[in-house]
């Protein structure tokens, strides 16, 4: 009963939180230079021509409504159309090229997840020898060195010196092998980061499980290496790593727009910087949108999984 | 004093050997960005002829490093190291200035979050969580989005984006300092709430706010430089190291110097202001870890 409570808590900061980004969307629309009527009325358009054109679409209404209807609207995934080229909906071009960055961002967080908790769990285990050393050394590396530096210089030196992948983006490769060829780096290069901090905080937390005494009572106990490596101590350290997904997520969003830049990958980051560049309002709110609630998602699903995993959380109602 | 930190943290180490080259590179780089530019310009000046070595070409495109132009020239023919003397320029002072700026805005709404009264404190805090709901780099892009691309936008994006960490971590430590013996005995013999705040509070929060800042410079610099790589932050012609990595892409193949001058610029950069940040944390704050 009180974990259903909650739950339904968390799930409403959630919504919470989705409508707070969409007031700040709504709020920037108003400070933007021009708005949507004056943009689709065209530079020819006479004042008179616009001022009938904003009452034609709901404009010149008081903004507690028109926030109301942006919200509506944003619930149906419409956005209105681009001010520019063939003035597509925003809906189709996020049906375009969503499914690309939720591709491959869901892939570096996997592959950011099974190395940094993997690496993280030998650094601590081995505390302090050759193994541990090289991980913080190279952790270190990941979280400093930003990844447009990485995404040039691994460039250069696979793409175009050892010739093994390609080096942009190609679309008929979407289906065959291929692909894999063609998101290896891209992937790689934005594990990078989130991959590192992952390492970092498994391993402190380890050594902080390591040290407590039901490990020395398994051990005591005879409980084999491994299993007490896996089955007792990083049951509980994994806990503040799963949360750290979550919020590392935010990291790995950020890294999408610089590796589809770097990349020519046409998803959504790509699309955001295209659209600021040509001053494309309904392009960038959308895809701000879209990329907050993606957000803000995966972080409502790590608070809900964890009472799954840990029975002290479940018991204390999260 | 000092033997009983000792004993509570091991050995103490006198020399801290990055500490010490990330101050010295940190004061080459400040040198370089100040005077980089005007140094290069004085000596490729032709005579009767003002030349500005940043924007101007100053010879063929594509030369390579040595001779007149230390490090060769970029793809119009503008010397390449005058161009990154002014990429510090830019970068320094866009990471100290918003650095300034979320200092005194994160200072004034941690202090206030603490000892305002509750209709103030309350909804600023509130405030502060909310920024966090955003990923950083996304609301700086939304702001851009609004503004338009350009320097100015990019210190008002980052510097919105910066202030509410400042804020959570200065507000952590004034709740602790605030219970404190000697902050209530003052209290009691009548100081007001600034006297308590300005003589009492905030001079314990210097060491730990400064070397706060120079990890939160770094971070604002990378930040800067990801906004100008991905076209939104500085334009070119006005040479940023993001703007040059991205301009360096096209000829990557043929000309990777010019890629990795700047890369390594500005990861030096990086490495160094979070070497100066960890080794100040540790020499400053012996009572944290």
């Amino acid at each position: 009963m009180r974990l259903t409570k909650a739950i339904l808590i968390r799930l409403l900061f959630g919504l919470l939180s989705l409508l707070f980004i969409s007031f700040v969307i709504f709020v920037a629309q108003a400070f933007s230079k021009g708005d949507a009527a004056t943009m689709i009325a065209g530079e020819k358009a006479t004042p008179q021509q616009v001022q009938q054109l904003r009452h034609q679409m709901g404009l010149d209404r008081p903004w507690p409504v028109r926030y109301v209807e942006f919200v509506a609207n944003a619930a149906h995934g419409e956005f209105g159309s681009s001010y520019y080229g063939t003035h597509e909906p925003v809906r189709d071009t996020l049906a375009r090229t969503l499914p690309l960055t939720l591709n491959i961002s869901i892939l570096a967080i996997l592959l950011s997840a099974a190395v940094g908790i993997g690496l993280g769990t030998l650094a601590a285990v081995f505390r302090n020898g050759f193994p541990d050393r090289s991980v913080l050394t190279l952790s270190t590396l990941g979280v400093t060195v930003p990844n447009f530096v990485l995404a040039p210089t691994l460039v250069y030196l696979v793409a175009l010196k050892i010739h093994q992948v390609p080096v942009d983006w190609n679309p008929t490769d979407l289906a065959s092998f291929g692909m894999f060829r063609s998101l290896l780096l891209p992937v790689l290069i934005l594990a990078a980061r989130p991959m590192a901090l992952l390492t970092r905080l498994t391993r402190a937390s380890m050594i902080d499980t390591l040290q407590q005494e039901f490990i020395r009572t398994a051990v005591a106990k005879g409980v084999p290496p491994l299993r007490l490596i896996f089955g007792h101590a990083l049951r509980n350290a994994i806990l503040p790593v799963i949360t750290a997904i979550g919020t590392t997520f935010g990291i790995l969003l950020t890294g999408s727009f610089i590796i589809e830049t770097a990349f020519s990958i046409p998803g959504v980051g790509k699309t955001t910087i295209e659209a600021i560049q040509r001053g494309d309002t309904p392009v960038i709110q959308a895809c701000v949108f879209v990329t907050g609630a993606m957000f803000i998602v995966l972080n409502t699903v790590v608070d809900l999984i964890l009472p799954l995993l840990d029975p002290r959380i479940r018991e204390s109602q999260i | 004093m000092r033997s009983k930190a000792t004993k509570e943290r091991g050995p103490r180490r006198k020399f801290d050997p990055l500490l010490v080259f990330g101050i010295l590179f940190l004061v080459a780089i400040v040198l370089f960005a100040i005077f980089g530019p005007l140094v290069r310009s004085w000596m490729l000046r032709t005579p009767g002829q003002p030349l500005d070595s940043v924007y101007d070409p100053v010879g063929m495109p594509f030369l390579s490093a040595g001779g007149k132009y230390v490090l060769g020239t970029d793809d119009i023919g503008r010397d390449l190291m005058a161009r990154l003397a002014a990429g510090a320029r830019i970068s320094l002072f866009v990471g100290f200035l918003v650095q300034i700026i979320s200092l005194s805005v994160g200072v004034t709404v941690g202090v206030l979050g603490e000892f305002a009264p509750r209709w103030v404190a309350v909804p600023l805090m509130r405030l502060t969580d909310g920024m966090f709901a955003f990923p950083d780099i996304l609301l700086a892009i939304l702001i851009i989005g609004v503004i338009g691309p350009g320097l100015v936008p990019v210190i008002v994006a980052l510097s919105i984006t910066a202030w509410p960490s400042v804020a959570r971590l200065v507000k952590t430590y004034v709740a602790s300092l605030k219970d404190r013996e000697y902050v209530i005995a003052s209290k009691a013999t009548g100081a007001s709430t600034f006297y308590l705040v300005t003589r009492h509070v905030l001079p314990q929060l210097w060491n730990i706010l400064l070397a706060v800042s120079m990890i939160e410079v770094a971070g604002t610099i990378l930040a800067e430089s990801s906004l100008s790589f991905l076209g939104i932050g500085v334009q070119a012609p006005t040479p940023s190291w993001g703007g040059m990595i991205n301009a360096a892409r096209g000829n990557l193949n043929s000309y990777p110097m010019l890629l990795f001058w700047p890369c390594i610029i500005l990861s030096l950069t990086i490495f160094a202001l979070n070497f100066v940040g960890d080794g100040l944390r540790a020499a400053l704050d012996p009572k944290g870890q």
